[in-house]
C-alpha cells in the first residue's frame, strides 16, 4: 500500500477518498468533484485535475482520451469570483 | 534570498523601497515587486495554514494559478501574493484557515 | 463593449507573433495578456536559444522578448495587460475583467495563445513549503530576482528540469540531484552536460518518493524504479535538500477552447488534450484560431512560427495581405516542418500531422505513434542520451571532432554536439566557414579542422556551451583547454584553479591564462586554462569557486 497523500492542494482531498468515490460510483472527474470536493478550490482544479484523471483511468480503466476535463465554465481564473460577486476592494 | 549579482541578469537595480508590515513587523519591499518575492527576500516561508490539516502552506507554482499563496492583504483574504504587487504601508498576514474579513471601518 | 477586429488572448511568443503578423498586415488588432509583463515565458529564459541564426537562435529569451515587444509596439499593436480573459462566448466575444469591472471585448477573429500550464506531482508531503514548480523556481529567481531555496533536488530531467537547474546554479544555488523516472534524460544532451560538468548528479530511474520536514522541507526520499517504474525496495536514499523542483511536463491550457466548445483531440504527445486545427491554425470554430503551447507542448520557436501563422491566415480571412498571405504562409510553414526534424521533432510532427488530419475529418486511425526510428537514431548515442556524459570513444567518432593529427597541430576548435537538434548559430558565427550543418537544420555539425585556425569565435554563439577550444602545442608540458563559462565570481588571470572533467570531478591543477568576455560574447564569457598535457581531452571547465 501505497502512503495516502494529499492530491487536491485547495480542497485537502486525500487520494484514498479519492478512490473511495470512484468505488462508490465516480465516473468522471464531475463525479469525483461533487462527492469529494477535489478540483473545487480556489484554483477550481488547475493543479489536481490531471491527477485525478489518472487515478480515475487507473480504477476504471478508462483511457486517459475518454476522460474530458469536468466542464469548462466561465470564469476561467480565480480572482474574478470575487470580482463578480463584487466583493474585491 | 535576493540575488543581488547575476553572470547574465547583471547587478540588481537599485530601485526605490517601500515599508510593508508582515503580521505586524515592519519588512523593507523593493518596489514593483510582487508580495510574495519580498516575503522570500527576508526568509519567510509560509503564507498560510490551510484550513482541515492546518497545515503550512508557501508558494507553488509563482504564477498565480495554484492560489496556495494566499494571505490576507489590508485585510482582504484569498489574496495571490505571488502575482500582487506591494504597496507601501500595505499589510500583509498569515492566513489561518479560511482568513477573516477586516471590517473597512476598522 | 470593445470592438477589434482581431483579439489576441496570451501575449507570450506565439501571441505576440500572431499580433505583430496581424497588425503589420493591417488589422486592429488588440493583444490581451493576465500578466502584468508582456513576453510569457520568455522572460524567465535568460539562455541562449537554439534554432535556426535566421530566427532568434542564440539569442536569450529574454532579448527575443524585448524586441517582440518593440516589434509590437511598432506595428501598432494595442495591449492590455493585467487583464484576465476568463470567459469566451461561442467565437467572437471574450470577457475580461478591466478597470475593476466585468467587460466584454468582441472580435471578428480571435487567436487562443493561453499557453501551458505546469503538471503536477504528488507524493507525500508535496503540499509542503519548499515543493514548487520549476517554472516558479524560475520565475522568482529570474525574473524578481529572489533565490527561493539554496539546496534543491529537480524532479524531471527534461529541458525544463535541465535549463532551470543550470538557472539555480547561476543564480548561487546547490543543485543537489536531477533526477528522472525514465531510463534516459528526456531533454538535450547538450543541456545536461552543462550541469554535468558542474558537478550535479543525474540520477535516471529515480523517482521521489517523499519531501520531509514540519515547517518547511528539510530532506527528501527518493527510490530507484524498475522497467514499470515502480519502485525497488532498499534503493531508497535521503537528500539533505530545502527545496523540490517538479518539472514533469506541461499540458496545454485550453480552457477558453473547451468553454467556447471547439473540437480537441488527445495526443500524449502534445501533452493531453489539444485544440483541433487546420493548416491556418483555425480550430473547427470558424474565426477561432489557435497558436502556441496551447496547440502542443513545443518550444519557443515553434510558438512563434505558428503564432505567425496564425496571424498572417487571420489577417488574410479579413481581406489583408492578399496574394502576399499565401506566400508568406508557405514560408513559416517551412520554417516550422525543418523545426520538427530530428529524433526530438518528428514525434511531435506526426502529432501535429494526426491533428491536422482529424481536423479534416478523415479521422486517422488511432495507431500508436511509430517511434522506432527515433529510437533508433537515439541509441546512436545512447551514452550522451542517458547522462549528457559524452565518452572518449563517441566523440572521436563524431563529425565535430578534429583528428588527432590536427590537434597535435595546434590550437582547434572541438565540437562535443552530437545529438540532432533544431541548432546551426555555430555555423554562421565561424568567420572562416569550418562548420557546416547540412542537409538540414537538424544535421549534427560538422568541423572542417583545416579551415579552423582556432579563433574561438564559436564557443560563445552555442547555445549548448558544446563548443572547446583545445591547444596542445601552447607549452613544453601544458595544454590550453578554452571554455564558456556563465557563472560568477569569473576567476582571475594567472589564479590557480581547480579543473574538472565532464562530470565535474576535479582531476588536475590549472592556471587560468585568459578570460574573455568582450559585448559580442553576449554574457558567455570564455576561459582559457593551461593544465599538463595528459588532460587536454578530459578536462572541460572549473570548479566553481567557493562551491564544495
Ligand atoms: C516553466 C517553463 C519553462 C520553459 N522553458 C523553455 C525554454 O527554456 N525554451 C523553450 O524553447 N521553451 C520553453 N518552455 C516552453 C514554452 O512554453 C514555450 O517556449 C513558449 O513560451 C510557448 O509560448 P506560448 O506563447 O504558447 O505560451 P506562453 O509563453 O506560456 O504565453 C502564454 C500567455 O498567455 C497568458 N494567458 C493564459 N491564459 C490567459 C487568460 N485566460 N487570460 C489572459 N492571458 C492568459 C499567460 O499569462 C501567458 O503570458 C517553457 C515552458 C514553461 C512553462
Ligand atoms: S574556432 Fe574559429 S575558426 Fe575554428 S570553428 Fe570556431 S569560429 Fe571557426
Ligand atoms: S554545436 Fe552548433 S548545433 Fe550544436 S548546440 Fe552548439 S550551436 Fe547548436
Ligand atoms: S488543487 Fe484541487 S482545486 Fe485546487
Ligand atoms: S504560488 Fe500559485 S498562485 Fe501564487
Amino acid at each position: 500500500m501505497i502512503e495516502d497523500k494529499v492530491l487536491c492542494r485547495c480542497e485537502e482531498v486525500l487520494e484514498s477518498e479519492i478512490r473511495e468515490a470512484i468505488q462508490a460510483g465516480a465516473r468522471t472527474l464531475h463525479g469525483v468533484k461533487i462527492r469529494t470536493r477535489a478540483g473545487m478550490g480556489l484554483c477550481q482544479g488547475q493543479t489536481c485535475q490531471r491527477l485525478i484523471a489518472r487515478i480515475l483511468a487507473e480504477e476504471t480503466g478508462q483511457s486517459p482520451a475518454e476522460i474530458l476535463p469536468a466542464t469548462y465554465r466561465p470564469p476561467c481564473r480565480p480572482i474574478n469570483l470575487s470580482f463578480l460577486s463584487g466583493v474585491e476592494g | 534570498m535576493r540575488v543581488v549579482d547575476h553572470p547574465i541578469l547583471g547587478k540588481l537595480p537599485e530601485g526605490r523601497t517601500v515599508e510593508i508590515t508582515f503580521d505586524g513587523h515592519p519588512l523593507e519591499a523593493l518596489e514593483g515587486e510582487p508580495i510574495l518575492a519580498a516575503l522570500l527576500a527576508h526568509g519567510i516561508q509560509r503564507c498560510r495554514t490551510t484550513v482541515k490539516r492546518r497545515e503550512p502552506r508557501w508558494f507553488y507554482c509563482g504564477i498565480g494559478r495554484c492560489t496556495d499563496c494566499v494571505m490576507i492583504v489590508n485585510g482582504i483574504p484569498n489574496v495571490r501574493t505571488c502575482v500582487t504587487t506591494v504597496g507601501a504601508g500595505m499589510k500583509i498576514e498569515t492566513q489561518e484557515g479560511l482568513g477573516r474579513w477586516e471590517r473597512a471601518d476598522a | 463593449m470593445h470592438e477589434v477586429e482581431i483579439a489576441v488572448v496570451g501575449a507570450g511568443p506565439a501571441g505576440l507573433s500572431a499580433a505583430i503578423e496581424a497588425a503589420r498586415a493591417g488589422a486592429k488588432v488588440l493583444l490581451l495578456d493576465e500578466n502584468r509583463k508582456p513576453g510569457g515565458q520568455l522572460f524567465k529564459q535568460i539562455h541562449k536559444f537554439f534554432g535556426s541564426k535566421a530566427h532568434y537562435a542564440a539569442v536569450r529569451g529574454i532579448d527575443i522578448g524585448c524586441r517582440l515587444l518593440d516589434e509590437a509596439q511598432e506595428s501598432g499593436v494595442e495591449t492590455w495587460l493585467n487583464i484576465p480573459v476568463w470567459g469566451l462566448f461561442g467565437n467572437h466575444t471574450l470577457a475580461v475583467i478591466r478597470d475593476g469591472r466585468a467587460q466584454t471585448v468582441r472580435a471578428k477573429k480571435i487567436i487562443l495563445a493561453t499557453g501551458a500550464s505546469e503538471n503536477a506531482l504528488s507524493f507525500p508531503g508535496w503540499t509542503l513549503p519548499g515543493v514548487m514548480t520549476a517554472g516558479a523556481a524560475q520565475t522568482m529567481m529570474n525574473i524578481h530576482r529572489v533565490l527561493p531555496g539554496q539546496r534543491v533536488l529537480m524532479v524531471g530531467a527534461g529541458n525544463i528540469g535541465l535549463i532551470v537547474s543550470y538557472q539555480l546554479l547561476q543564480a548561487g544555488g546547490e543543485v543537489v540531484a536531477v533526477i528522472e523516472a525514465m531510463d534516459q534524460i528526456g531533454g538535450y544532451a547538450v543541456h545536461a552536460a552543462k550541469i554535468r560538468r558542474a558537478g550535479v548528479p543525474i540520477l535516471v530511474s529515480h523517482t521521489i518518493r517523499e519531501a520531509h520536514g514540519r515547517e518547511q522541507v528539510e530532506a527528501a526520499t527518493i527510490v530507484q524504479v524498475d522497467e514499470q517504474m515502480q519502485p525497488i525496495p532498499g534503493t531508497e536514499r535521503r537528500l539533505g535538500v530545502d527545496t523540490v523542483c517538479l518539472a514533469v511536463g506541461l499540458t496545454p491550457l485550453a480552457e477558453l477552447g473547451w468553454m467556447a466548445g471547439c473540437g480537441f483531440a488527445y495526443i500524449p504527445d502534445l501533452g493531453g488534450f489539444v485544440p483541433l486545427h487546420d493548416e491556418n491554425m483555425e480550430t473547427t470554430l470558424p474565426g477561432l484560431y489557435v497558436a502556441g503551447d496551447i496547440t502542443g507542448i513545443e518550444e519557443a520557436n515553434s510558438a512563434m512560427e505558428e503564432g505567425r501563422l496564425a496571424g498572417l491566415a487571420a489577417a488574410e480571412a479579413l481581406g489583408y495581405l492578399r496574394e502576399e498571405a499565401i506566400s508568406r504562409k508557405a514560408e513559416v510553414r517551412q520554417r516550422l516542418d525543418s523545426l520538427r526534424l530530428g529524433p526530438f521533432g518528428e514525434k511531435r510532427q506526426r502529432a501535429k500531422e494526426r491533428l491536422l488530419g482529424e481536423c479534416r475529418g478523415q479521422l486517422a486511425k488511432q495507431e500508436p505513434p511509430d517511434v522506432s526510428k527515433s529510437c533508433q537514431d537515439l541509441t546512436r548515442s545512447r551514452i550522451t542520451v542517458v547522462t549528457g556524459v559524452l565518452s572518449l570513444e563517441e566523440l572521436a567518432g563524431s563529425p565535430g571532432y578534429p583528428s588527432q593529427e590536427r590537434l597535435r597541430s595546434g590550437k582547434v576548435a572541438v565540437i562535443e554536439c552530437m545529438q540532432q537538434i533544431p541548432c546551426d548559430p555555430c555555423v554562421g558565427a565561424c568567420p572562416r566557414g569550418a562548420i557546416s550543418i547540412a542537409p538540414t537544420i537538424t544535421d549534427l555539425p560538422v568541423l572542417d579542422a583545416e579551415k579552423c585556425n582556432g579563433c574561438g569565435l564559436c564557443l560563445p554563439a552555442c547555445p549548448g556551451l558544446a563548443i572547446f577550444l583545445v591547444d596542445l602545442t601552447f607549452s613544453p608540458t601544458e595544454t590550453l583547454v578554452a571554455f564558456p563559462y556563465e557563472y560568477l565570481p569569473l576567476p582571475k588571470v594567472g589564479t590557480e584553479v581547480e579543473a574538472v572533467d565532464r562530470e565535474g570531478h576535479v582531476v588536475a591543477r590549472g592556471r587560468v591564462v585568459r578570460v574573455q568576455n568582450p559585448p559580442r560574447y553576449d554574457r558567455t564569457p570564455v576561459i582559457s586554462i593551461a593544465i599538463p598535457k595528459e588532460f587536454a581531452q578530459v578536462v572541460r571547465s572549473i570548479k566553481r569557486s567557493g562551491k564544495r
